[in-house]
């Protein structure tokens, strides 16, 4: 969720966007790190000549820097394991923490300890709540 | 089938499996080079404009050479025998984190940081307004995170994190480590 964006992304978000995904692309082009370190340097250089452009020009060059990013994007990139693409994203699944409340009563007897002080703690956790925030009104409950 | 004819098939055979083998070379080198063809494609605009200039503070590579060897040696000094050096190799998982062996590591990553002066590298130093760094350098420090750390930020996390101190609390919030 952290990665939809919610804002109109200001022109200096999107050129520093840009500038890592570039650098990425370059890291995924050049496996030698001293080849990719020159790379990465030089195209550090590209992004700093035009720093001082006015907006509309700035504009123009992001959208050519796109471009290039889309026409020489590596065919297959480099993700970290846990990021979408990477050889271990999704899989280890933790289960949210309101399933064990729908556990079977009969599975719940099989861990009595456990559950009497979930239930203390849910308890325990309402009355914080209402102290933070105070008693919800009664219209909004329930679904209309 | 008479012997003569089952060597001919061979030969034949053996001749159409090498012009096959040469194919797929070429195939391969033409493949292998297409990154040359297609990237060197935006540094050719590059070698008209691009001038010489120095990224760092420090001018020769000696001086550069001096910083690092002192922060690395300064940094085994006082984390000697800890996560680099365990003894018992855990094959799956990494090794196990806390706060301060956290706080080390990212001070360690910006102490090599060429840009950062690292006598003036607090856990609360401002990136930008205290030690001097600009927007695409702070991308720098947060792609240098990410491979120390081994995760990706996104870019909406990664504006936030303007201190070392942000730094540490986020991936301790990642990686789910307390104490």
């Amino acid at each position: 969720m952290a990665q939809v964006p919610l804002a109109i992304v200001s022109h200096k978000r999107q050129v520093c966007s840009l500038y890592k995904r570039a650098v990425r692309n370059l890291e995924a082009w050049y496996d030698r790190r001293e080849v990719f370190r020159y790379r990465a340097v030089q195209m550090r250089a590209r992004f700093d000549e035009n720093r001082n452009k006015d907006l509309a020009e700035g504009m123009r060059l992001l959208a050519c820097g796109q471009k290039e990013l889309f026409e020489t994007k590596h065919y297959q990139p480099r993700n970290f394991a846990n990021s979408a693409g990477g050889c271990a994203y999704e899989r280890e699944v933790i289960p949210p923490d309101w399933l064990l409340d729908y556990w079977h009563p009969l599975e719940k007897a099989q861990y009595p300890e456990y559950f009497a002080k979930r239930e203390q703690r849910k308890k325990e956790f309402v009355v914080w709540w209402e102290k933070q925030y105070g008693k919800p009104d009664p219209k909004d409950l329930g679904h209309h | 089938m008479s012997f003569t004819q089952v060597a001919r098939s061979c030969g034949r055979f053996a001749a159409a499996l090498s012009t096959v083998r040469i194919a797929s070379a070429v195939v391969q080198t033409q493949s292998r080079m297409l990154h040359r063809i297609a990237v060197p494609a935006m540094g050719t605009q590059l070698t008209q404009k691009f001038t010489m200039r120095n990224y760092s503070a420090r001018n020769t590579i000696e001086e550069i050479e001096h910083r690092v060897l002192k922060v690395v040696s300064a940094y085994d000094k006082d984390s000697r025998c800890r996560w680099q050096t365990q003894s018992v190799r855990s094959y799956s998982a990494k090794p196990p984190l806390s706060l301060k062996l956290i706080n080390e590591r990212v001070l360690l990553v910006l102490k090599l940081y060429d840009k950062i002066d690292p006598s003036k590298l607090n856990v609360n130093s401002h990136f930008i307004n205290d030690l001097g760094l600009d927007s695409l350098d702070h991308v720098e420090v947060i792609m240098a995170m990410e491979d120390e750390f081994g995760f990706e930020i996104p870019d909406s996390d990664a504006e936030k994190l303007l201190k070392p101190a942000d730094i540490i609390k986020y991936v301790a919030d990642k990686e789910d480590v307390y104490d």
